[in-house]
This record gives C-alpha cells, sequence and structure tokens, in this order.
C-alpha cells in the first residue's frame, strides 16, 4: 500500500428534507488499500458512495478522486474520468436489455473496441469470476450469486484501478458469499486495485479490510486498521461488531429488554 | 386545520417540483443532442419500437375511425340531400384533426407507458446509476433516442394513419353505401389545401414531443421502488394523453387564425 491518496473527502455534508444524512465527512483511502465503511442500515453509507461517485451533489464539501477536486468537473469531465473506477451495485444493476456478454463488455464497446475483441476480453473475464460460456444468457436468465459475480466481471473489465463495492454480500447465501469474498481478495491482491466497500457485514470486514470506519449518525465515528476492530474500546463500535440490540445504539420501536430477576 | 394547510403546502410543493423535472430534462436534451456521442444504433432501436412496433394499433384505429367517420357523415348529409360531401368531411378531418390526435392518443398509451416504465424500472434498479459509472450519459444514450425516436415517428405514423383511415371511408362509401367512386375520390381532394396536410403533420410533430419528454422524465425521474414505477406509468399516460388534447386545441387556434 502506497501513501498516495487515491479516494478523499473533506467536510462532505448532505441532507434530505431537512433530515441531515451526512456531516462532515472526512475520508481518505490510500491507493492499493481496502477500506469498507461499516454503519447501521439508514445512516448514509450508500449517500456516501453516490456523493463519491458524483451520482448525488453533496451540499457542502468536496470530493477528490486521483488528486482531482471532482466538485470542480463538469459531467463530461467526469464522465472520462469514470474509466478508472468500477463499481459494483447492491443489486447487480445488469441491464437487463442486453446479454451477459454485453453488459460485462459495455465500457469497452462504448470506446469503440471491435466486437470481437470486446466479446473475447468479457469471456475471459468471465471465466476468471468463475462463469464460463454463459456470454449468451440474459441477466433474467441467472440466480442472484450469478449476477453478482457478472456485476463483479463489468466492473473489472475496462481494468479500473479503483473498485467500489455497494453491499456486495446481501443477499446471498453463505456459500455464495464466500464465494464472493474470495473473488474480491484475489482482485485486490492480483490486480492492486484501490477498493472502497460499503457493508455491514463484519465477516467481510475481517477478511477483505485494511482499515475501516464507522458511519454513525451521518459522521466517521471511528477508523481503525483492521488488527485494531477486536481492542476497540468505544462503546457504540463494539455494539456494532457484537451484533447487539442493547447498547447506545438505539434501535427505533424496540421493546426494551426485560432484566432477569434475581 | 394546520394539518389541512401543511398537506395542501406539501401537494404544492410537489406539484411545482414535478412540473419543473419536465423543462429541466427538456433542457438537458436540448444541450446535449447536438454534442457527441451518438448512440445511433439506440435511436434506430426506438424508431422501431415507436414507430414499427406501433404500425397495427395505429392503423387499426385509423381505418375504423375513417369507416365510421363516413358512415356517420353520409348518414347527417343524407337528410338534406349532400351525401357528395362525405368524402371531404373524412379527408378533412383526418388530416386536420382526428389523424394526428387519435395517433398521438394512441402512441401516448403504448410508448408513453413504456417509456416511463422501462426507464422507471432502470432507475429503481439502479441501472441508469450503473450507466453513469461506467462512464456513459443516461441522458445520452437512453433519453435523446427515445425523445428522438417519438417526435420522427409520430409524422410518419400520421400520415399512414391519414391515407388508411381515407381509405377506410372510401371502402365504406363506395361498397356499402352505393357512392360512386370516381366522384368520391374526387371530391376526396377537391377541397383540400397544403395546410390541412401539414398541420396534420407539425401537430404529429408536437405530439411526439410531449409523448417523449413525459415518458422520459416520469421514467427518469421515478422514485419509490415498484410502486413509484406505477404511478410514473400512469402519470405518463395521463398527462401525455390530456396535454395532447389541450395542445391539440392551442395549436388549431394557432395555425388556422
Amino acid at each position: 500500500m502506497s501513501h498516495e491518496v487515491k479516494i478523499s473527502t473533506r467536510g462532505l455534508r448532505k441532507c434530505f428534507n431537512g433530515r441531515v444524512v451526512l456531516e462532515h465527512v472526512d475520508l481518505d483511502i490510500r491507493a492499493g488499500e481496502s477500506h469498507v465503511i461499516v454503519g447501521l442500515s439508514g445512516t448514509g453509507k450508500s449517500v456516501l458512495l453516490k456523493c463519491i461517485l458524483g451520482l448525488l451533489s453533496p451540499d457542502a464539501g468536496t470530493v477528490w478522486i486521483n488528486g482531482e477536486d471532482w466538485s470542480k468537473l463538469d459531467e463530461d469531465q467526469k464522465l472520462a474520468r469514470m474509466r478508472c473506477i468500477g463499481v459494483v451495485f447492491q443489486g447487480s444493476a445488469l441491464f437487463d436489455s442486453l446479454p451477459v456478454w454485453e453488459n460485462v463488455a459495455f465500457v469497452l464497446l462504448r470506446h469503440g473496441m471491435p466486437q470481437s475483441e470486446a466479446r473475447t476480453r468479457a469471456e475471459e473475464v468471465l471465466e476468471w469470476v468463475g462463469l464460463p460460456g454463459i456470454g449468451d444468457k440474459m441477466p433474467a436468465e441467472l440466480s442472484g450469486g450469478m449476477k453478482k459475480r457478472v456485476g463483479l466481471a463489468r466492473a473489472i473489465c475496462h481494468r479500473p484501478d479503483i473498485i467500489l463495492y455497494d453491499e456486495p454480500l446481501t443477499g446471498l447465501d453463505p456459500v455464495m458469499a464466500d464465494a464472493i469474498l474470495r473473488l474480491m481478495s484475489r482482485l485486490h491482491e492480483e490486480l492492486q486495485v484501490t477498493s472502497l466497500t460499503i457493508s455491514h457485514n463484519m465477516n467481510l470486514v475481517r477478511r477483505f479490510s485494511d482499515r475501516v470506519s464507522m458511519l454513525y449518525e451521518g459522521r466517521i465515528h471511528q477508523q481503525l486498521h483492521r488488527d485494531e476492530i477486536d481492542a476497540c474500546t468505544d462503546p457504540v463500535f463494539r455494539q456494532f461488531v457484537m451484533g447487539s440490540a442493547s447498547g447506545p445504539i438505539q434501535v427505533q420501536g424496540m421493546i426494551p429488554q426485560r432484566r432477569e430477576r434475581a | 386545520m394546520i394539518a389541512l394547510l401543511e398537506n395542501i403546502g406539501a401537494l404544492l410543493q410537489r406539484m411545482f417540483l414535478q412540473a419543473g423535472l419536465y423543462p429541466t430534462l427538456l433542457l438537458k436534451i436540448l444541450a446535449r443532442m447536438p454534442r457527441r456521442p451518438f448512440f445511433a444504433r439506440q435511436l434506430m432501436l426506438q424508431c422501431e419500437e415507436v414507430g414499427v412496433q406501433s404500425l397495427p394499433v395505429v392503423l387499426l384505429t385509423a381505418v375504423f375511425t375513417g369507416m365510421v367517420l363516413a358512415l356517420q357523415s353520409y348518414i347527417g348529409f343524407h337528410r338534406f340531400g349532400a351525401e357528395s360531401m362525405t368524402a371531404t368531411v373524412v379527408s378533412l378531418s383526418m388530416l386536420r384533426e382526428l389523424g394526428p390526435v387519435l395517433v398521438g392518443l394512441m402512441v401516448a398509451g403504448r410508448i408513453g407507458a413504456s417509456f416511463a416504465a422501462e426507464l422507471g424500472t432502470m432507475r429503481v434498479t439502479e441501472q441508469i446509476d450503473a450507466l453513469w459509472t461506467l462512464s456513459t450519459d443516461p441522458v445520452r444514450y437512453l433519453v435523446i433516442p427515445r425523445f428522438l425516436a417519438a417526435c420522427l415517428m409520430m409524422p410518419l405514423l400520421v400520415v399512414l394513419a391519414d391515407g388508411i383511415g381515407i381509405l377506410g371511408g372510401y371502402a365504406i362509401s363506395v361498397h356499402a353505401l352505393d357512392q360512386n367512386p370516381t366522384v368520391y375520390w374526387n371530391n376526396t381532394f377537391l377541397y383540400l389545401k397544403e395546410i390541412d396536410f401539414y398541420s396534420g403533420l407539425f401537430k404529429a410533430f408536437v405530439f411526439g414531443m410531449i409523448i417523449g419528454l413525459i415518458g422520459c422524465t416520469e421514467g427518469f425521474y421515478c422514485e419509490g421502488g415498484a410502486v413509484g414505477v406505477g404511478e410514473a406509468t400512469t402519470r405518463a399516460v395521463v398527462l401525455s394523453a390530456m396535454s395532447i388534447l389541450v395542445g391539440d386545441y392551442v395549436l388549431t387556434a394557432v395555425i388556422f387564425q
């Protein structure tokens, strides 16, 4: 891991209908690092990802990617620079009207690569994710796990140096989740990419992260190295790691736990 | 009372926000249309969807409209011995009003709904976000081809509908009502002016813009999951149909006064 910062946010703030979702979020993700952002559901993890990608405009603050301030770029400039980023969406977000290989080779075809060459490249990447020979299938014919792997193949087909994952293990059975996690680790090691992952899966954090940040009440509440997770004494982070409903994090609508009689 | 006012205020705010989306998307379309990249394949696919796939429903509507118009006009004119005017009424009505309006309403139902449902589903399943992350502008890739296809195909559909409607009227008048075919054919074109034809085409172009813009806007800015897609689709059809009828009056008043 180098000290070069690939993604950086400074003072990021985002509100929806007066409700503050992100407040003064400062984040640095170094080149080659695997950084995982954890947090409760609805704490703004995906909003943060969308602000970084330019899909949402922050109300305040700046996003820097590869040393460039993205708030100063127009839409066409951002689109041009998107080639260095691959994104794996929570629901895969494959294009229903295109066969699998065209989904995977979408960027290559868009940038003028001949169809046969793009198809060969797509088949290679599909083989890499363990799905050889499915190029002609339509996304509707695939299972959830296969869609996720095709989504991963699409994200890496144009060889980006940054990959963003939005809840990559959500909705998968444990075996498939393990398979995806192995692919992500292999990808990270073999291609030396910078990864930013949004998740609330502690298994993913322990196996895939170099550093972890906890988003709580719209702010980065805690930032740790992977090895520091178990030693952390912060009660909010501990409660999240333990997966317990009792603690400083109040779960709306929960009936308070009865005290056991002595 | 305060709660009621708050609800009315919230409703008005939502309506104004929704109304603001149409000019927003139109400006984006107009600003990006002349600049590269152009998605010719997408445009051809949408032209096929809007034009070729709409042909059966449009032609069926036109032929029966021409037939019923001939039948009704004949019955009316027969009361004072002016049956020969049937052909003129059919051709004038088809070219100036019925062709563009009925085709507009049919295409609004078919294509407006399809645009809103397709783009809405893509929005709620993050496919539009995915396009952006694959360095592709969703407005250029998804919206402009649909908008252009609706604008270009509507006049062509109306020309065909006009022709088929007039032929439907001819078939009923000549074969069922025993009118003289030569006289009928002559009367069809006798009182027509060029503006009757071109005004219909212009209306069709404007209606195409309305259908494309409303369908795309409703789908592109859709939110709220499956329910949101359903609402957007309904709104697209209802708003397009209403806008076509209002727009028809305005255009007629402007062109012929």
